[in-house]
């Protein structure tokens, strides 16, 4: 009996010390990402680049009067199952503040309308893309540092009728962040004069795409249009397509300008290939986060870095405007990236927690670009396209 | 569309895809037959197949084609473990929890697959291969030795299962263990060599699937489906109706491109099974009732 009084004593001494810990040292941010799936090879410099904001904040005094940001990493597999399952973990178990990511659009939608905007939780993703997320009935608690793709298809489609390329097919993957962009593209690309040879969906993780393929080119379109996952069900397509002569030109989303398509079909064999992608505009916050990420080894040109260093450093400053209260994180996000006030820079961390300090209103400035979000917390943005040169992507100039 | 056009592109394609699900179709049904459970966990066994081959390819440097039979040789070994420490464990409580229990172990599988080989996209080689043209049918050198190796994987197993003793008592446990072990045979080395099998079989289509496309952790997952359809449409516990139903499988997949919009074709397995069942519970070839 005293044995057990003993243990049971020292149990609950151990167990209010742990506990005590945790709630004085750190302020919990969600980090969901597609580290398994069909973006598995982009997701880790994402994750990196939202690492090292965190990381600055921390270096200068932390959140909300000194506590650390602790960033819990989830893993969405870049589908709405697994990107709903991680998230209810974060914000049920781990009690996060806020989410940064999902990365990929259909992991978005589900989780905004089933974990995150029925808990009251800020969601800001850095990469999904699809116009869909612009809609959802959101309590203006999901919002993006990345332009939506109903631009970025817009865009595409711009660029390649100036090209010369008035006849194309498009195989787009069936999903939120496909049918998205395909949509956006065809309505563009028609509206202006292009005509659209083939316009398939396809599902993920066939081991074959010929029967699909071939049905494409029926209508003697030479140039193919893949919205789909470079390291995914993109990559299988490119290759069947290359192989047998399918196609001659073809063109990417920003799903498609993966390392791992590179890597594995080879760059002498992808010089007709082509890809477009959100980039940030030249300016001094490009700068400062370049040389940030490049001085922990990171590659600062790969995708999406941008936008994930900016959205976390944007929930670490709406954190820090809301005192840690999750409730407020939303709003505040709004009021620390709205154009007025107090220009902030990537990494500005002591500057901006003194200005919030004094009540003063500030004004984050991205790497990706000025952040400004409108009504429905979308943010404008710039487009480049890409070609394959020297083993890596390399652009050949902006889309309007 | 000439007939050249429907035999390049929806013909050998289907026929490459049919002999994948086939080798994969065939250790289910294996398994059903003589284990009498379905194994969930057969598509992860075969995603660990084709990368460990991809280690003896990448880390060991031999060829493609050594590294197939050691790594079925690892595959088969690893397959025992899992029956060893897990299901043989189940194997006298309902059947339902060995089922469970193997949709654990495809997690497991597939964890094990990310944590030691990473998560990114890989291949056997590095860039692509354009077909060689005889009389017009444009078709790969590795397409011809999928559709080759599948077959004679399948008649090396069939005349295994037929004139040889573990074979019989194999095709005696599938008739009735309780039969077999009254006349002799050991339960518990017949379970380990149908193992042992499946294990090889497992590697084999994993290790076709990532030769003809590429590697991923989800490789043998999504092909679960289709390699169930295949088993049940061609007659559970029939090996030549698994091949038959595989063949059937792929084929019709790709050929539905030209009747439905593209997006259904990985509905189509599915629809097969459903139809299969509700029609001829059976399978093509007389096989068990489940």
């Amino acid at each position: 009996m005293k044995l057990t009084s003993l243990a049971f004593t020292a149990a609950l001494a151990g167990a209010t010390a742990l506990t005590s810990h945790t709630a004085l040292a750190d302020v919990k941010v969600g980090l969901l990402g597609g580290v398994s799936g069909p973006i598995a090879a982009m997701a880790p410099p994402m994750l990196d680049a939202a690492q090292l904001a965190f990381q600055q904040v921390n270096e200068q005094g932390g959140v909300a009067g000194g506590q650390m940001i602790e960033a819990v990493v989830g893993d969405s597999g870049c589908n709405p199952q697994n990107g709903v399952d991680s998230a209810t973990k974060l914000v049920n178990v781990e009690q996060v503040v806020g989410l940064v990511g999902p990365q990929c659009s259909g992991a978005v939608i589900a989780v905004a309308n089933s974990v995150s905007v029925p808990a009251g939780i800020a969601l800001l993703t850095p990469s999904g893309t699809s116009p869909e997320i612009t809609s959802i009935e959101d309590k203006d608690t999901v919002m993006r540092t990345v332009p939506s793709d109903d631009y970025q298809g817009r865009a595409l489609a711009r660029a390649l009728l100036e090209r010369g390329t008035k006849k194309v097919a498009v195989a787009y993957l069936n999903n939120d962040y496909g049918t998205g962009l395909a949509e956006s593209f065809k309505a563009e690309f028609e509206a202006n004069g292009g005509e659209l040879a083939g316009y398939a969906a396809h599902e993920e993780g066939k081991a074959s795409y010929r029967s699909n393929l071939a049905a494409l080119t029926r209508d003697g379109a030479d140039t193919l249009v893949i919205f789909d996952y470079g390291d995914g069900t993109g990559l299988t397509i490119l290759r069947q397509a290359l192989e047998n002569g399918f196609f001659e030109n073809f063109v990417g989303g920003d799903g498609m300008k993966s390392e791992a398509i590179i890597n594995e079909l080879g760059a002498e064999n992808l010089t007709t290939f082509v890809a477009s992608s959100p980039v940030g505009t030249a300016s001094s916050s490009l700068d400062l986060f370049n040389d940030a990420f490049a001085g922990i080894g990171g590659d600062p040109n790969a995708i999406f870095v941008t936008t994930s260093y900016d959205a976390a450093f944007l929930m670490a400053l709406a954190i820090e405007k809301a005192g840690g209260d999750k409730a407020a994180v939303a709003a505040a996000l709004r009021e620390v990236s709205n154009g007025e006030g107090e220009p902030i820079l990537p990494g500005e961390w002591k500057k901006a927690t003194g200005l919030i300090a004094e009540g003063k209103a500030i004004d984050y400035k991205g790497a990706s670009g000025d952040l400004d979000f409108d009504e429905n917390g979308d943010v404008p943005g710039a487009y480049a396209m890409f070609k394959v040169s020297n083993d890596t992507f390399e652009s050949i100039g902006e889309m309007k | 569309m000439t007939l050249l056009e429907l035999i390049n592109f929806y013909l050998i394609p289907g026929v490459v895809l049919g002999s994948i699900y086939a080798l994969g179709a065939v250790g289910i049904t294996l398994v059903f037959g003589i284990l009498r459970f379905a194994h969930l966990a057969h598509g992860d066994l075969a995603t660990f197949g084709a990368f460990a081959a991809l280690a003896l390819v990448a880390v060991g440097g031999v060829n493609v084609w050594v590294a197939l039979p050691l790594a079925m040789a690892i595959c088969g070994a690893a397959a025992i473990g899992i029956d060893k420490y897990f299901y043989d464990y189940l194997k006298e409580r309902p059947k339902i929890l060995t089922v469970m229990a193997s949709l654990g172990i495809a997690l497991m599988l597939r964890a094990i697959v990310q944590v030691v080989w990473g998560v990114d996209t890989e291949t056997y080689t590095r860039g692509i291969v354009r077909p060689e043209t005889y009389w017009g049918i444009r078709i790969r050198d590795r397409e011809l030795y999928t559709v080759i190796a599948m077959l004679g994987i399948v008649a090396v197993l069939w005349f295994f299962l037929k004139n040889t003793k573990w074979g019989k008592a194999m095709r005696a446990m599938s008739d009735n263990p309780d039969l077999a072990l009254l006349s002799g045979v050991d339960n518990r080395k017949v379970t380990m060599l149908t193992w042992m099998i499946v294990g090889m079989l497992c590697a084999a289509a994993g290790f076709f699937l990532g030769l003809n496309t590429e590697l991923k952790a989800l490789m043998g997952w999504t092909m679960l489906l289709p390699m169930f359809a295949a088993a049940i449409l061609g007659g559970v516990g029939r090996v030549e109706g698994a091949v038959i139903g595989g063949l059937i499988i792929g084929i019709v997949e790709e050929m539905s491109v030209l009747f439905i919009p593209t997006e259904y074709k990985a509905a189509l397995a599915f629809a097969i099974l459903l139809i299969i069942l509700l029609v001829r519970p059976t399978g093509l070839l007389k096989g068990k009732v489940l």
